[in-house]
């Protein structure tokens, strides 16, 4: 039993850099997570297609010899696009949001294997922001903590002062309430739409830098993104809480860093990787059962929106 | 002004169940008028309001505020000169959200928005004075999400929302019918008494035959879509409860006893 307990802690310990960094370059998929579903009250999955999209065009610019800051602005580009996209085929033609999600996804998947050409692409040896770190060596898990740590710190104080603008207050409003806002003159389009892009943006600068980080880029990259994310995201909220912006725009952060932990130190324990998104899965569910499970028996009431 | 213009709108057109909410109604409101819109259920009234705030489109006919037509303009861009108070208090604010950022999110209805600070010092104490005048406390709790407040708070909230700013049309749906007696008095007083300092030009839809008698310059009666009756400032002096529901075409004691 000892001897279990030390080597587990052995190769946790042993972890702990690589996964911090992971997790510090997974926290962008968290944020993109969070804005749409907590933010907009638009539950939306095009992380999950907009992550590969990132990785893959970052790939494929930085294999042509772009520089890789260049590679990052454009998956945040093309990312951008995807996540207007869903709104906008959420909101144009009324199709519920997770279906928009999936639609815009789905095809993603074949927009993703039509830019790289392959199924994956290495870019190993080749350069990234990561070697840009001050002060470190390159390739080693600090100059990542350093680059991803500086960018999220840069991303986490920019929102946190753009929802306190005029316009953010005006975007937080329209999930708030949505005709509410439209009677206090706010477009719930041009929010909706900007906001879910402004989400799928940082889903593919995620990507992006984990393309980088990681020296390949994968069509599959995204494979069960959305639910480490959304599990990452429950954690966040449950330890540093949702009910300011300042707490709401911090709990992505806190999130990923505890959860890529715990997954970690799973992983040291002996779990087989193969059974990590059952785990995942179940936890996530249990976070959102909460509530109705305090609540007692008989579940929430349906519910019924009706707009003509 | 509000102008309405032969307003028509039916509900499941062609279908069994089609049902006529608009047939050619209408309506004028001169500037600074107060109208108080009764009629039984199905008379049209909230088809009347949701038409001129653009929650819903007209088949045809036309909407003018002070002279301009709006007809095919979206809710959002009609918000600048029209404020909406609902019958539902949760739909009137955003209940996630601060007292002072739903004060905040009112005040911008109808300037456009910048990437300055939202809630400034200067912001914050003009919405403590604004809200201490309700006497419920609100200028204390600025920082309180508005879903902690009670119903006849958070109406006297969008009520005093919905007065800043002196839009050109403020509507009123049923605004005091949800509430307790007690509060519905408070909220209504507050009412009249913004509609009055600022001189409005409002439109009040009302159940409650009593407030049609004591308030407003003007009684619109509604019936089928249409304005059945119209009693104007002189005649309105003399109306009582008994006199209007004469009026109705299906009397029920209910109206009487509302009153």
């Amino acid at each position: 039993m000892m001897e279990f307990i030390s080597s587990t802690f052995t190769s946790y310990v042993a972890l702990f850099p690589v996964t911090l960094a992971q997790s510090l370059i997974l926290a962008f998929v968290v944020m993109g997570i969070m804005i749409p579903f907590r933010t907009l009250h638009f539950p939306d999955l095009t992380s999950e297609g907009a992550y590969p999209l990132g990785g893959c065009v970052c790939g494929m610019l930085i294999a042509a010899g772009v520089n890789p800051a260049l590679a990052i602005i454009a998956a945040l580009l093309c990312g951008f696009a995807a996540g207007c996209c869903t709104a906008f085929i959420h909101l144009r033609f009324r199709i519920h949001t997770l279906l928009a999600g999936i639609l815009m996804m789905t095809m993603l998947y074949s927009i993703n294997l039509r830019i790289m050409g392959k199924s994956n692409l290495s870019i190993f040896g080749t350069g990234s922001v990561f070697d840009w770190a001050p002060f470190v060596t390159p390739g080693f898990p600090a100059s990542k903590i350093i680059i991803a740590g500086i960018i999220g710190a840069g991303v986490f104080l920019a929102l946190n002062w753009f929802f306190k603008t005029e316009r953010g207050t005006a975007m937080r409003a329209v999930g708030a309430n949505p005709a509410m806002a439209e009677a206090q003159g706010i477009s719930v389009w041009v929010s909706t739409i900007g906001g879910v892009g402004l989400a799928s943006a940082f889903s593919a600068t995620s990507g992006a830098l984990m393309v980088q980080s990681q020296g390949f880029a994968d069509v599959n990259m995204g494979l069960g993104i959305l639910i480490n994310g959304l599990a990452a995201l429950m954690i966040g909220e449950a330890i540093v809480g949702k009910h300011s912006v300042f707490r709401q725009l911090l709990a992505p952060f806190v999130g990923a860093i505890i959860y890529y932990q715990l997954v970690s130190l799973c992983l040291a324990a002996g779990m087989p990787p193969p059974d990590l998104k059952l785990a995942t899965g179940l936890f996530v569910l249990a976070m959102l059962a909460l509530p109705s499970l305090k609540r007692g028996r008989g579940g929430a009431p349906a519910r019924e929106k009706f707009r003509e | 002004m509000l102008e309405i213009r032969s307003a028509r709108k039916t509900f499941y057109k062609g279908q069994a169940d089609e049902k006529v909410a608009l047939d050619a109604l209408d309506l004028t409101l001169q500037t600074g008028e107060f109208g108080v819109v009764i009629g039984s259920n199905g008379a049209g009234k909230s088809t009347m309001l949701n038409a001129i705030s653009g929650a819903m489109p007209l088949d045809s006919g036309h909407i003018l505020i002070n002279g301009d037509d709006v007809t095919n303009t979206p809710v959002h861009k009609r918000a600048m000169r029209i404020a909406r108070v609902f019958q539902d208090p949760m739909l009137g604010t955003a209940a996630s959200m601060t007292v002072a950022e739903n004060m905040l999110l009112a005040e911008l209805r109808s300037k456009s928005r910048t990437f300055a600070r939202g809630l400034n010092a200067k912001r914050l104490s003009d919405y403590k004075e604004r809200l201490s005048m309700l006497g419920l406390g609100l200028e204390d709790r600025l920082d309180t999400r508005v879903e902690l407040l009670s119903g006849g708070q958070r109406q006297s909230l969008s009520l005093i929302m919905a007065v800043g700013g002196s839009p050109d049309l403020l509507l009123l749906d049923e605004h005091t019918a949800a509430l307790d007696p007690r509060t519905a008095d408070l909220v209504l007083n507050a009412t009249i008494r913004a509609v009055d300092a600022l001189k409005l030009t409002t439109l009040m839809v009302t159940h409650n035959m009593q407030h049609a008698v004591d308030y407003g310059n003007r009684v619109i009666m509604l019936d089928a879509g249409k304005v059945k009756l119209q009693i104007g400032d002189d005649e309105k002096t003399n109306i009582t409860v008994a006199t209007l529901v004469d009026h109705f075409s299906v009397k029920s004691d209910a109206m009487l006893l509302g009153a």
